[in-house]
């Protein structure tokens, strides 16, 4: 198969609130390439999540056309929504709010693995789960934990198994290491990228943090009030900005060297 | 004659206001033993200074800022060290120590305007006159009609004026220390880029101590004029903020290392494995020899104090103090 895995055209979503319309996308194009990583950027309200969640026909109220490795996704109907929920797959923010918190990590994989009819026995499910925690870098041991038994880079590992285990090739991860603090988010950021390298993910990945952009997407696109404002190749678009909105974010985004340069310069350090 | 703020407070004083030495705080688990949560913090709050405690969650940060104002969660208590006020120094809650938080949205009442929240705060002597202080503190913080917010309910203002609203809330009570525990957090980048500034001119302004809590090292490197990175209760390393162009602690070292780069000049993150002990799992020794690159024998067996560098700050490891290995 050749092309983009996600092709996004003239995408709108929009929000009833009474008799009010509010469009929250306001007509917004991308295509994700196979393997590639696209990157999402947006303050609060560009409507970045919106976006996120009807690529993946989680919207009621989309118009405009999402194609998904040649077929269109919000014209699918029941047994192609479920083979569709296959391949693609959400990670979100929330580690813990993600998790069922009376169910064991293994049970939680084994669930979503009978839901899709791949495995048929007990033994079947709980052998697959421990496979994938080992894929995301997590002891199979780990099946047995209650998510307030784990730390927060785990239970995001989890949701990355959860999300992997069906067999997905794309993914799309919401904010997935800002609840996160550094030094394990820069675990998650690696593993992101290896299965990327060595499984041929496709993601689409929303978010604020630029540096974290600039690690992980191939492209971006930046977000405000719902259009696109700037795209382009993320090492290009996030050095040298040409929107005065991608200025700014960069110029507000706190960074340790730049800071200590321009206070030194200035003699206030 | 020295300048002033708009107390009439005489500016540049390198006296500190508060100074804390060797602070502990206990947690108490009903029928067993104490659990430090915090300890041997020394902590100085001089005027016109912006002092900032950064770390990972669940190293002790915010705690430390609550035991400073008598803000302790049920179970725990300051039961170590001593906090000295400077003279003439009105300490009680709300007047010599205010407070800033995450969530403005959380922190103001919804069922009442900003202006009376303000007023129900003004020292009694000020109620009087008390409109036209509260447009004052509202300007203060950089509102332009400050009628209009005055007369606003919460919801009716955004993330960034609700904090603004705050910073007005916490400086009608004139306090000379200012604690900010994760104030932009909650905060769109552009918005934060915006309150940042605001803290540092009203520090200035204001002449007030400032004593900032924040897991941002972006966000330290911006604002801060002294720091300390606490790990697991304990602070490893402080100094003045260019100690975070070149850090000593292999803690400190690492956590800039995980940041990822705006230039892009990295293909790979070097994370510290492992995660940070929970409380009651500290291990013993230095708290972070489990995941750090340079432990060697003498880190599980003995805790290491903070030595100090001269002028160049304090850190706590036994690898890179005299007769160290790194």
């Amino acid at each position: 198969m050749s092309g983009p895995l996600m092709n996004v055209e003239d995408l709108r979503v929009a929000y009833r609130a009474g008799r009010r319309k509010v469009e929250a996308v306001k007509g917004v194009s991308f295509e994700v390439g196979r393997g590639k990583c696209l990157g999402v950027v947006g303050e609060s309200g560009s409507g970045k999540s919106s976006l996120a969640r009807a690529v993946l026909g989680l919207e009621a109220e989309v118009s405009g056309r999402v194609e998904f490795d040649g077929q269109d996704v919000l014209s699918l109907k029941r047994a192609g929504r479920l083979a569709f929920r296959r391949r693609a797959q959400m990670v979100f923010q929330d580690p813990i709010g993600s998790l069922n918190p009376r169910m064991k990590a293994g049970a939680a994989l084994a669930e979503v693995l009978r839901v899709h009819g791949l495995a048929k026995t007990r033994a079947e499910a709980a052998a697959q789960a421990a496979h994938w925690l080992e894929t995301v870098g997590m002891d199979a041991a780990y099946a047995g934990r209650f998510p307030h038994e784990l730390s927060g880079g785990q239970r995001q590992r989890v949701n990355l198994a959860r999300a992997l285990c069906v067999g997905a090739e794309f993914l799309v991860a919401d904010e997935p290491v800002s609840a996160l603090d550094v030094s394990v988010q820069a675990q998650i950021l690696n593993l992101l990228k290896s299965l990327q390298e060595n499984r041929g993910i496709t993601w689409m990945l929303i978010g604020h943090d630029l540096a974290v952009m600039r690690h992980m997407a191939d492209d971006v696109i930046v977000m405000k009030a719902g259009e696109v404002v700037e795209r382009g190749p993320a090492a290009d678009v996030l050095s040298r900005p040409a929107h005065p909105y991608t200025r700014e974010l960069l110029a507000s985004a706190p960074n340790v060297a730049r800071a200590l340069e321009r206070r030194s310069r200035r003699g206030t350090v | 004659m020295k300048p002033a703020d708009s107390n009439g407070r005489v500016k540049g004083g390198a006296d500190a206001v508060l100074t804390a030495s060797g602070l502990g705080v206990g947690f108490f688990p009903e029928g067993k033993a104490r659990l430090e949560v915090v300890g041997e913090v020394d902590l100085c709050l001089r005027p016109g200074r912006t002092t900032a405690l950064v770390g990972e969650s669940g190293c002790g940060k915010s705690i430390t800022a609550a035991s400073l104002g008598g803000l302790l969660p049920r179970g725990m208590a300051l039961d170590r060290g001593e906090i000295r006020w400077a003279a003439g120094a009105e300490c009680r809650p709300g007047r010599g120590l205010a407070y800033v938080f995450q969530d403005p949205g959380e922190c103001l009442d919804p069922v009442f305007t900003i202006g009376s929240q303000i007023r129900e705060v003004l020292p009694k002597e000020e109620r009087g006159g008390a409109g036209e202080r509260m447009s004052a503190l509202l300007r203060t913080v950089g509102f332009e009609d400050p009628a209009r917010v005055l007369a606003s309910y919460p919801h009716q203002l955004s993330g960034g004026m609700q904090q603004r609203a705050m910073l007005a809330l916490a400086l009608a009570g004139r306090p000379r220390v200012l604690v900010a525990d994760e104030p932009t957090t909650a905060l769109d980048v552009t918005v934060q880029a915006k309150i940042l500034r605001l803290l540092a001119e009203l520090q200035r302004q204001e002449n007030l101590a400032v004593l900032l809590i924040t897991h941002n090292l972006g966000v330290v490197a911006e604002i801060a004029d002294e720091v300390h990175v606490m790990y697991a209760g304990r602070v490893v390393e402080s100094g003045p903020v260019e100690l975070l162009r070149n850090p000593r602690h292999p803690y400190v070292k690492g956590l800039l290392k995980a940041l990822p780069r705006l230039d892009g000049a990295d293909s790979r993150l070097e994370g510290i494995e492992g995660s940070v002990p929970p409380l009651g799992r500290r291990p013993a020794g230095c708290r972070f020899h489990p995941r750090c690159p340079l432990a060697r024998a003498v880190c599980q067996e003995r805790e290491p104090e903070m030595r100090r560098r001269g002028e160049e700050g304090a850190v706590a490891c036994w690898a890179c103090g005299e007769g160290g290995w790194a």
